[in-house]
């Protein structure tokens, strides 16, 4: 009998092993100029929904979208113009974040992001003459927002490059959570967003992005119910005439590709669009300014990698992290 | 003891089970992690190849949009050459435990179905 005990429980065990979990359910979207997968512990419906909502932000917040409500503010030859109340949300956090950063974080540089061919893909080194030219059409102070309505001087643009995917992220969390979901993994072109933990109740495991070779991981993060985003050169970029490399990200300040001596800065806090924005300020920083940032801040933990292949991270990060072998110690930043 | 005829046979489909459940997870959890590498062109899966056993070869996934030529070498894949605007998919190198190769253009993604990591932030 016991023998017959034995293997009932033991099959019993196996069968139930098989059947205890949810099924996760996932799904791949291509919008706001990236790949997008939301990984779920619920149902197909809300993957739906989650597609849905984020074409409607890709639709209303897109500067390459002629109809959206960007193209029509930059459109708008100073007139005011009325925003839906996503993109009038987002327009006021980012207005804020750039008070915040003394203007280091500033959306209206799309003029010169346009002009370094980041955006069409003919890559060019403009003038000193053509930039400063294209400097004075920038400066968040221009921009006005009275509840939905916004304004901007004619021959100013912007976009919300930098925030965007971040907004989306914190927008399909909503979704997911209000919806009873407790485990979600997004991946909106490597913004991740996580929702809960892994099924087993353990951290999820994301991987940092070797700015050196950005198909491998420079290290591991344990976390759960966060945003883990990272700003770096090392995506779009392209290599001048002078043999010099030109990333994406540009310095209001200079309005030339950053060249601060971050190769990478990855933020994890619990606001994605926040975080979004925080990533490209601190990289256009440069390492020292990001510190004394942080220092001064309370809601984000920040993990970089300088172009010396250094690794700078800060306290609270630093006991979820493991770094590959490509690395050597990384220095940990105390308040 | 005497065991009796439904006894032995209910021991016999409870041992058949128990037998097939362990080599199911056996199967499932032996199997080299972080080799299986899935293709994907405009959200559909096109290919999925076991680097650790593929051999050297290369191949063209055609989209509307264009052309990208995937090269198998070495237990590693990368893509080799595309005729999109910015190549970001070429630069991007082999595939590693880092992030997925994308072609935004073509809407291509190569990506491990099975890594270390549950996503990567890049």
């Amino acid at each position: 009998m016991k023998f017959f005990r034995f293997f009932g429980t033991a099959a019993a065990v196996l069968l139930a092993c098989g059947c205890a979990s949810e099924a996760p359910v996932s799904r791949t979207f291509f919008a706001m100029d990236t790949v997008m997968t939301v990984t779920a512990y619920g149902s197909e419906k809300l993957l739906t929904q989650c597609g849905e909502r984020i074409a409607e932000l890709d639709s209303l917040l897109s500067a390459q979208k002629p109809d959206s409500d960007t193209s029509r503010l930059n459109a708008s030859e100073g007139k005011e113009t009325e925003l839906s109340s996503d993109t009038a949300a987002l327009l006021c956090k980012a207005l804020d974040f750039c008070r915040e950063t003394n203007g280091i974080y500033d959306p209206t540089v799309y003029p010169l992001v346009k002009e370094w061919g980041f955006i069409g893909g003919d890559y060019k080194i403009p003038d000193s003459s053509r930039i400063s030219k294209l400097l004075v059409n920038t400066g968040f102070e221009k921009i006005t927002l009275n509840g939905n309505t916004a304004s901007i001087p004619a021959g100013f643009e912007l976009d919300f490059g930098a925030c965007a995917k971040g907004y989306a992220a914190d927008e399909l969390k909503k979704i997911l959570t209000e919806n009873g979901v407790k485990s979600a993994l997004l991946d909106l072109g490597g913004n991740i967003q996580t929702i809960g933990c892994k099924s087993d109740g353990s951290p999820w495991i994301i991987g940092v992005a070797d700015p050196f070779s950005p198909s491998e991981s420079a290290g591991t993060l344990l976390l759960s119910d966060c945003a883990v985003i990272t700003s770096g050169g090392y995506e779009r970029y392209f290599i001048g005439d002078d043999g010099k490399r030109y990333c994406h990200i540009i310095d209001p300040r200079t309005g030339c590709p950053a060249d601060s001596g971050i190769a990478s800065v990855t933020v994890v806090g619990q606001n994605a669009a926040r975080c979004d924005m925080l990533s490209t300020a601190l990289f256009i920083m440069g390492t020292d300014e990001a510190i004394d940032f942080w220092r001064s801040s309370d809601d984000f933990e920040m993990l970089i990698i300088t172009e010396e292949r250094k690794m700078l991270i800060t306290e609270g990060l630093s006991e979820k992290y493991t770094q590959s072998e490509n690395y050597s110690g990384a220095e940990v930043i105390r308040k | 003891m005497k065991l009796n005829k439904k006894v032995v046979i209910l021991a016999a489909v409870c041992a058949a089970i128990f037998v097939s459940a362990a080599a199911v997870c056996f199967f499932l959890f032996s199997r080299p992690c972080g080799r299986l590498v899935r293709i994907t062109s405009a959200g559909e899966t096109v290919a999925v190849i076991d680097l650790a056993s593929a051999e050297n070869y290369t191949f063209e996934v055609t989209c509307a949009e264009g052309v990208n030529k995937i090269k198998i070498e070495d237990g590693t894949i990368c893509v080799s050459e595309a005729d999109c605007p910015d190549k970001t998919c070429v630069k991007m190198g082999r595939l590693g435990g880092g992030m997925p190769i994308v072609c935004l253009p073509h809407r291509l993604v190569i990506e491990f179905i099975s890594s270390d990591t549950d996503a990567v932030a890049g």
